[in-house]
């Protein structure tokens, strides 16, 4: 499956910085619509008004970390198979079995960089 | 009561024990050896708890010798806040040194081409200005050496205070607040950003969920 540039994306981090970082190397990668939102909670609620193709998300952040955005998201029917990259500086093994128990598709340790990112996004999509 | 006069006691008593005439002096005599075994009895007991007071006034008096060593108010009042300000200062100058480098590496990004003169003009402009918003590394590094020595003037007093008491690590945590914050880390495997050469790779997740 090619990956579609023109589907949303929606980055979750609650460090500004980071998403701004995340939106640029996505728009360096051709991707136009990414939206962002700033823990778990709101980016529950953005996926339930908007059909997002991607997500990628921080692990630790409040109220709702990563790992329970990834929960809610598998345990939900409508948003279940939504593509989760998760991208975080939670880098023990545990955390990556976790994420994989939880239905991550892809993992990325930061700091990372385009390269990465862009072979992660691929590899969900089978490029 | 001491081994001798407990004899002397035992010694009237079983005399009386063994009279069938029994007079007033006798019981006197025994009266007497009690009495008098009794008096060294509590003298000792006496002078035992002095003694024990004693120590135990000495302990208080090296306790609030130390609390006083531990400058509590002037951590909580003057170090603590000066370090929270160092750490905030940080914060805020590295996020300013990053979105003045991100604007200029977007500027870049975005800049038209086509005049090749005011793009190189444009490069040179916002290159100087990356260079300028990386020396705040300089200061970040000032301010957490201060927040570094901080924690030092804290544990060197925790610790003699710590010592000077004999006191030893009471099990779980110190507050409630303290006790969620942990369950929270545990339940959602909240370990925070590795340190160097401790951590997973990327190759190395990679594996994992290739496994």
């Amino acid at each position: 499956m090619a990956v579609d540039l023109s589907m949303p994306v929606l980055v979750v981090d609650d460090y500004k910085t980071m998403i701004r970082i995340i939106r640029n190397l996505l728009k360096q990668l051709g991707f136009s619509d990414v939206d962002d939102a700033a823990d778990g909670t709101e980016a529950l609620g953005k996926m339930r008004e908007k059909k997002y193709g991607l997500v990628i998300s921080d692990w630790n952040m409040e109220p709702m970390t990563g790992y329970e955005l990834l929960k809610e998201v598998r345990s939900d029917e409508g948003l279940a198979r939504t593509p989760f990259i998760m991208v975080t500086a939670e880098s023990k093994t545990e955390n990556v079995i976790a994420a994989k128990k939880a239905g991550v598709n892809n993992y990325i340790v930061k700091p990372f960089n385009a390269a990465t990112l862009k072979s992660k996004i691929d590899a969900v999509f089978g490029e | 009561m001491s081994k001798k006069s407990h004899a002397k006691v035992r010694a009237a008593a079983d005399g009386l024990r063994k009279k069938d005439d029994i007079s007033l002096v006798d019981v006197l005599t025994l009266a007497e050896a009690s009495i008098s075994s009794m008096k060294q009895f509590v003298d000792s007991l006496d002078s035992k708890i002095y003694s024990e007071f004693r120590e135990i006034a000495e302990y208080i008096q090296n306790t609030k010798t130390e609390i006083g060593h531990l400058q509590a108010n002037d951590l909580r009042s003057k170090h603590i806040p000066e370090a929270g300000g160092e750490l905030d200062a940080v914060v805020s100058s590295t996020e300013e040194a990053t979105t003045k480098i991100m604007e200029c590496a977007e500027a870049i990004l975005e800049a038209d081409t086509s005049d090749t003169d005011a793009y190189q003009q444009l490069v040179n402009d916002k290159v100087m200005i990356i260079f300028e918003a990386c020396s705040f590394q300089d200061l970040t590094g000032q301010r957490i050496a201060k927040v570094v020595e901080t924690l030092e003037h804290i544990e060197t007093r925790v610790c003699r205070f710590a010592a000077a008491i004999g006191a030893e690590d009471a099990d779980g945590a110190a507050s409630e607040k303290e006790a969620k914050r942990k369950k929270r880390k545990e339940d959602l495997i909240l370990n925070g950003p590795a340190k160097k050469g401790e951590g997973v790779s990327q190759d190395d997740v990679d594996a994992l969920l290739n496994d």
